[in-house]
């Protein structure tokens, strides 16, 4: 039997979700045997791969980078699944949204900083006007809320996507 | 003593007084109906229209906490169009404002939140918002977070109709309305404030909090209050 | 005034006022409503004023309120005694000296009499001014008033609104007095149930029956509230009725307080209505002193008072429970009802809430009786309802119906159709804000309650917004819930946030903001859960605009949507300016105007070729719909954008640079992509297509069943207005680019299209209608019989013209006008007859003026009857039937309908102009599917057809069109079959960067217009050289900088 090919991208989060993905004991290892991870923060993979059967995404929408990481991984995934508030409503990262980014930047690399108070240009992406989630920018297939959400639920929605079901709808998601 | 009547709710018979609205006459049947500007004892505003029922012999959509029941009425409490549109009224919440459960006081103890796992919402259609809003710091006991509130107006009502100190208000109208203290003062500044925190236990989201509490960590004791407000009179 | 406590003192009242009314001396009345002002009566009256102080003439002058006509306003009423009344329209200061001198000689001259009014009935009585003036129409004889009845504006525009004697002199108060002699309280109640009268405010609720609520309430006090919240943006029937007529408010008020045992009343009333304010206090005040308010009305024992409250504008204090709220001093939020404001209302007292107008029909049903106001109006809705006609119609004003008039009564009718020639209206918006839109297509519709409802809108406090084609409708809906969002009170979820939330989704569709594609269905989700969960009737109505126009104008949202097109050219970001967005091949039009006006002649030429491959011959046919938006009209005139780019063309095609320029061009092919794509037609369509397809690298065959390519710019428009060599060098260039030329081959019949499947990946059908439409009518076999589009190619070939020295020519259109004049050319008598009137022409206005010129005589609204023909079979003389113009179709033009009166011409030719057709059974037979009337499906968008990599445009698709319409379906289609066989959009690599400024002009330049110049009448009328020169380069020049750059779009920083 063909291993399922499964991604896993963060993006504007703070890699608790993937910290719950590995949460999940002993059913990990029965995991593993079954898919190829092969693109995340977890592997060493420099290129996202054409065809990927489901890629789990953790963060929000950001930057420019994300963006267009977003666009692309869309392009070559069957399966799209938010996990995680970030991904899903924007959270955390949504917080800064209703400051403007050029006081924010200001706020942080100058007023904050004790020295070299500069905003940093080069090397890093442009943020976006604000955090979004991701469904906002790219069709999302599957949304697994939480802050973090917990493995039982990952572990749930990735078995029923292994098993070539459409994910029951979660019947107790929890923002937060 | 008013009349027993009888009504159904979800094709079960059950009776009723005359002049309870369904949503008493149901919880007395043990019926449950998703509430969230509803307090009881406080008066009722039918704000919030989560409890909207379907009613036969009427196209309307009717509020259950403000319509009376009358005689052979027969109600449907769950329906896929109002669990639709129940979904909507909440997904139109959290995007109006910035609802981050993850770092809010009222996580795991939200009204608003436990909602939408009840109704099983896993994401919003609708674009967030992202308004920039104040958090009034200034009363030594309590903090109102504008981030959080839902305009639910418990606190105004419990205010004006159990304490009677007539603290709150909603200030402006539409998508700019706001809850508002006093003369449109700091909390902290308005001396009819009696800091009694009733406001802040019927609140039920994280808007209105008492301080020094973190993540997760303020849980609303409220039972109280209603058996306070029959004793005063209200509704 | 002592108060009135008997019958007497009433009766002296009456009398004084009637003789008022009708003095012994002239009595000139100004229309003094808001409206009226607006428009300058109180220069008027002080005009009239002065005049007669200084010259001591002995003429009553006084002020009224509005007849309703408001855009005749200002009016003027003269009456001199014995005479009729004449309504004067328009009058003007300077008008008025001239006035007095007609008064005084005892004639006033009819010029700016609108109408008379012989005798008027005031429902409570008839007012008998006197005859004559024949030749003035009766009111009821003036468009705007035909049909209309008039119960609630019985006495607007006629009496003095600030004179309570002059109301009492026409019955005013009669009803009232006969009430409280009367004694029977409850059968007042009882009598407007019986009328079934409904409340005016919008609900529609019977009044009787919350009369008979309150009435039967034995909690005291009691109130009655009269709601004067009038808030809909173009609504103002409430305005003009309390300022026109404020007594028979306050008398429905006072009859309905004793009716119901009411001791106080409350007009609660938009403070933005100072006028209103003004004389509803004098009124109530009036009131007082004459006992017909107070401690004791009319002697009768009975108390009542009225009390005026300003409210501060909010709309939803027009809804019952808000407006409460807002009377007892707290924020204007409504509640939910039950409780009923009639168990519980102000102050937590019984109260009973009717509009304005509801008051006003309320003493014509006492005194009249239920059965009498019954009689008009619809079953389920009797009587009058008053409409504030606004917008895109020729009269707009106050309009007093009865229930169950069709809605084309009002806008074709009264409204006299559109405003704006050559706009076609496309549709009403009745109800406001709240109500929603009606498409012509549903006008036969009768006005009222119900049915206004089942169209998804309502009738709300009566406003009719009528709009026409320079209307987007995505953008009516945006503006409707802007308006509904800002007032919305807040208090429920569904209205506060749902409105917000529905106001960005259309905010971003008419801003095409990206991401909105699936914003549709959320749209539509949303706009049904805000209908049907708000709280109050805000909410609940607030969708309507949106959601009738998503029920009836879908394409307009998907226009928005998915091709980033406004129709109407209003969401101007999603157009460069208004010309590009009414060109169908969306020219970039003030980049080369501005490229030219930089003497940067060769880039000019390069923007516009690549925009449009055959400059030269549309710069001489083109309908230029540019010209129809550009602003510079609002200024003086359009720019003359079509001759400057024929000049453009024309000057580098004949320029020595000529080859370095095809170079350039030939640099923009890309890369070729081996791909085969067969053009079926080389007409415009099919040329436009080839010219793109070919630029784009592919192989490009074009068939064509004629000799040589052009279609109908090659075979039908005939020399005199397109040279063909201008044709012929812009075809040459086409070919270079490498477009295969196959003659003398009908696609379909010689060539099977399923050969052109296997040999092509693409194929793309532009064939032309070359079918005449025939005419059956007696005579048409008869020799001398002609169709236009065979007689033109004839000519076209250098054929010898069969046609003898008198002919005629049927139809209106561009063939028709082409035919005319190619026989004036080839020496033969031409008249046109033509069914519906000039307006109605489709052919170019300019076309038929200078055929008009060149001796062509046209007959209008002439239906062809027969044709005669002599013992030979030849034609001999045509009969043709005279039509009027009667009701208005479905198309948004008068229908002609035939007279009988038959007229006869001598003649020996008859061409037939009356349309054209195409054969499209081939296509049928391979798979394509066809709609009914014999144009082939395709997707709007794409221009695919049924069947997979067949792509069509043109005449095929839309049944005949015009030159520019025709091309634009080419480079759409060249698009989307380049994106189909490559899989990626790479549309935008043909056009190059272009440097011009892009600064706007400082001052918009003075120079006016230059037109095409015609050569010298003599010189044309018999020959076949081009008519129309063009413009000069420095013309050309001088137009260029008459652009206001329209493109150029400066960020306007919000300061």
């Amino acid at each position: 039997m063909r291993k399922v090919k499964l991604a896993t991208v963060w993006l504007d989060g703070c890699s608790g979700c993937h910290m719950s993905l590995l949460d999940m004991d002993a059913a990990i290892i029965s995991l593993a045997g079954k898919v190829d991870l092969v693109y995340g923060p977890l592997v060493d993979a420099q290129e996202f791969p054409d065809g990927v059967d489901v890629t789990l995404v953790e963060g929000a929408v950001s930057s420019m980078e994300d963006l267009h990481k977003i666009q692309e991984i869309r392009l070559r995934t069957n399966v799209l699944v938010s996990l995680g508030d970030c991904a899903v409503t924007s959270n955390v990262p949504s917080m800064r949204n209703p400051i403007p980014v050029n006081k924010l930047l200001q706020r942080v690399y100058v007023e904050g900083a004790d020295e070299g108070k500069v905003i940093p240009t080069e090397g890093v992406p442009p943020l976006m006007k604000h955090a979004r989630p991701v469904h906002e920018f790219v069709k999302v297939d599957v949304w697994v809320p939480g802050c973090p959400p917990s493995a039982k639920a990952i572990l749930s929605v990735v078995t029923d996507l292994l098993a070539g079901r459409k994910p029951e709808a979660n019947p107790n998601p929890k923002f937060g | 003593m008013p009349q027993t009547i009888s009504i159904r709710i979800d094709g079960e018979l059950v009776s009723a007084l005359q002049g309870q609205t369904i949503l008493e006459a149901a919880k007395q049947a043990g019926k449950y109906i998703p509430t969230l500007c509803y307090f009881e004892g406080l008066s009722a505003v039918g704000a919030c229209r989560l409890c909207i029922v379907e009613v036969a012999g009427t196209d309307k959509l009717l509020p259950a906490c403000t319509t009376p029941v009358q005689d052979g009425m027969s109600v449907t409490t769950t329906s896929p169009k109002l669990t639709q549109y129940r979904r909507i009224a909440l997904e139109l919440l959290f995007v109006e404002r910035n609802h981050v459960c993850a770092v809010c006081v009222s996580n795991g103890h939200c009204e608003l939140q436990n909602l939408a796992t009840s109704l099983g919402i896993t994401n919003m259609r609708h674009w967030y918002n992202y308004p920039n809003l104040p958090v009034d710091l200034s009363h030594k006991r309590f903090v109102l977070d504008h981030n959080r509130c839902i305009l639910c107006t418990r606190c105004v009502r419990v205010c004006a109709e159990v304490e009677g100190a007539h603290v709150w208000e909603i200030t402006e109208r539409g998508i700019s309305s706001r809850l508002t203290s006093g003369l449109n003062q700091p909390w902290g500044q308005v001396t009819d404030c009696t800091n009694c925190g009733k406001c802040v236990q019927v609140c039920p989201t994280g808007a209105l909090a008492e301080k020094g509490w973190a993540v997760e960590e303020m849980v609303k004791q409220n039972d109280n209050i209603s058996g306070l407000a029959h004793r005063k009179g209200g509704q | 005034m002592p108060p009135i406590q008997d019958i007497g003192a009433f009766n002296a009242v009456r009398e004084a006022g009637l003789a008022k009314l009708l003095p012994p001396v002239p009595r000139v009345a100004i229309g003094m409503g808001t409206c009226g002002r607006g428009n300058g009566a109180e220069g008027i009256y002080h005009a009239f004023a002065d005049l007669i102080g200084r010259t001591g003439m002995d003429v009553k002058l006084v002020s009224v309120g509005c007849f309703g006509a408001c855009f005749q306003e200002p009016m003027v009423n003269i009456r001199l005694p014995g005479e009729p009344l004449l309504v004067l329209r328009r009058v003007q200061i300077d008008d008025v000296a001239r006035l007095l001198q007609d008064i005084s000689s005892g004639r006033i001259t009819p010029e700016l009499v609108y109408c008379k009014l012989e005798e008027w009935d005031h429902i409570t009585s008839t007012v008998k001014y006197g005859r004559g003036y024949p030749e003035v129409p009766s009111w009821t004889e003036v468009a705007f008033f035909k049909g209309q009845k008039k119960i609630v504006l019985r006495n607007c525009g006629l009496i003095n609104p600030d004179d309570i004697e002059e109301y009492i002199g026409i019955g005013g108060y009669q009803t009232l007095y006969n009430v409280l002699i009367d004694g029977r309280p409850d059968f007042v109640v009882e009598q407007v149930k019986a009328s079934k009268l409904r409340g005016r405010g919008g609900a529609g609720f019977l009044t009787g029956n919350k009369w008979d609520f309150l009435a039967k309430s034995k909690t005291d006090p009691k109130y009655i509230i009269c709601n004067a919240d009038e808030g809909d943006p173009g609504a103002y029937m409430n305005r003009n009725e309390i300022e026109g007529d404020p007594h028979s408010l306050l008398e429905g008020m006072i009859i309905g307080a004793y009716a119901m045992g009411a001791s106080q009343g409350i007009i609660y009333i938009r403070a933005e209505y100072p006028l209103a304010v003004h004389r509803l206090r004098r009124a109530i005040q009036n009131a007082r002193e004459y006992g017909l308010l107070g401690n004791n009305v009319l002697g009768r024992g009975f108390k009542f008072d009225i009390e005026v409250v300003e409210g501060a504008g909010a709309f939803v204090c027009g809804e019952e429970t808000a407006l409460i709220a807002s009377l007892e001093g707290q924020a204007g939020r409504p509640r939910p009802r039950p409780p009923f404001p009639a168990q519980k209302g102000l102050w937590g007292k019984p109260t009973n809430i009717n509009n304005v107008e509801t008051w006003f029909n309320i003493a014509p049903i006492v005194s009249k009786g239920p059965a009498w106001f019954s009689e008009t109006g619809s079953t389920k809705s009797s009587g009058t309802k008053v409409f504030s006609l606004v917008g895109k119609v020729h009269n707009t004003g106050l309009v007093e119906m009865p229930f169950g008039t069709p809605l084309k009564t009002f806008i074709y009718d009264v409204g006299e159709g559109g405003s704006t020639p050559g706009r076609a209206i496309k549709a009403v918006q009745t109800g406001g804000p709240s109500g929603g839109c009606i498409p012509r297509e549903m006008f036969d519709t009768p006005v009222d309650y119900e049915t206004l409802q089942q169209l998804g809108a309502i009738m709300g406090s009566g406003g009719m917004v009528v709009m026409d084609e320079d209307n987007c409708m995505v953008d009516v809906a945006r503006f409707f819930i802007e308006f509904t969002h800002s007032e919305s009170c807040g208090k429920c979820v569904p209205c506060r946030v749902g409105l917000d939330k529905c106001l960005r989704i259309l905010t971003g569709i008419t801003k095409g903001i990206p991401g909105m594609r699936d914003r549709l269905e959320h749209l539509d989700e949303l706009a049904r859960m805000i209908r049907d969960c708000s709280l109050c009737g805000l909410g609940q109505t607030a969708p309507n605009p949106v959601l009738t126009a998503m029920r009836h104008f879908r394409t307009e949202f998907e226009d928005h949507l998915l091709a980033r097109h406004c129709e109407a050219g209003v969401c101007q970001d999603l157009a460069l300016s208004p010309c590009e967005n009414s060109c169908p091949l969306r020219m970039n039009i003030p980049r080369f105007l501005q490229l030219y006006q930089e003497n940067q002649i060769e880039d000019a030429f390069l923007s516009v070729i690549l925009d449009n491959p055959l400059p030269g011959s549309t710069g001489r046919v083109c309908q230029h719909p540019c010209t129809m938006r550009c602003r510079r009209q609002t200024l003086d005139e359009p720019v003359n954008i079509r001759d400057v780019h024929r000049l453009i063309a024309d000057t580098v095609f004949a320029s020595n640079n000529f080859e370095s320029i095809v170079k350039r061009i030939i640099a923009r092919k890309l890369e070729p992509t081996g791909r085969k794509v067969a053009v079926a037609g080389a007409g415009p369509t099919g040329l436009t297509a080839a010219f793109y397809l070919a630029l784009l690298g592919h192989d490009v065959t074009a068939f064509d069943e004629k000799p040589e390519a052009g279609g109908m710019l090659r075979f039908a428009i005939p020399e005199y207005r397109l040279p063909k060599a201008v044709l012929r060098r812009e075809i040459e260039l086409i070919e270079r680019l490498g477009v295969n030329f196959v003659f003398n081959t009908k696609v379909g019949i010689d060539l099977p299209l399923n050969e052109l499947a296997d040999r092509f990946d693409a194929v793309f059908i532009s064939i032309g209608t070359w079918k005449d439409s025939w005419l059956y009518l007696p005579g048409t076999e008869l020799k001398g019989v002609h169709s236009a589009l065979g007689l033109l190619e004839k000519m076209s070939r250098g054929i010898p013209a069969p046609i003898g020295p008198k002919v005629a020519v049927i139809g209106g259109g561009n063939a028709a006008i082409d035919s005319a004049r190619s026989a004036l050319r080839a020496g033969a008598e031409v008249t046109i007859y033509y069914r519906r009137d000039r307006s109605d022409m489709p052919a170019i206005e300019e076309e038929t003026l200078a055929a008009e010129e060149e001796g062509a005589r046209i007959v209008f609204q002439a239906l062809p009857h027969r044709i005669i023909g002599d013992q030979d079979g030849a034609v001999r003389a045509i009969e043709i039937e005279k039509t009027r113009l009667g009701e208005f179709d479905k198309s948004g033009r008068r229908k002609p309908v035939t007279t009988g009166e038959i007229q006869r011409y001598e003649c020996d030719t008859v061409v037939l102009a009356v349309g054209e057709t195409f054969d499209l059974d081939f296509c049928k037979a391979s798979g394509l599917e066809l709609k009914e009337e014999g144009t082939l499906i395709v997707n709007r968008f794409t221009l695919e057809t049924s069947r997979p990599y067949f792509y069509a445009g043109g005449d095929v698709i839309t049944g005949g069109s015009n030159v520019s319409n025709a091309m634009g379906f080419g480079k759409q289609a060249a698009r989307n079959i380049d994106e189909r066989l490559m899989g990626e959009k790479r549309w935008d690599r043909l056009f190059p960067e272009f440097t011009y400024s892009q600064q706007p002009p400082a001052e918009p330049s003075g120079s006016r217009r230059h037109n095409g110049h015609l050569i010298e009448l003599m010189l044309r009328s018999r020959s076949n050289e081009e008519v129309v020169t063009g413009i000069t380069p420095k013309e050309a020049h001088e137009e260029s900088c008459r652009c206001l750059r329209c493109d150029v779009k400066t960020n306007v920083s919000a300061s």
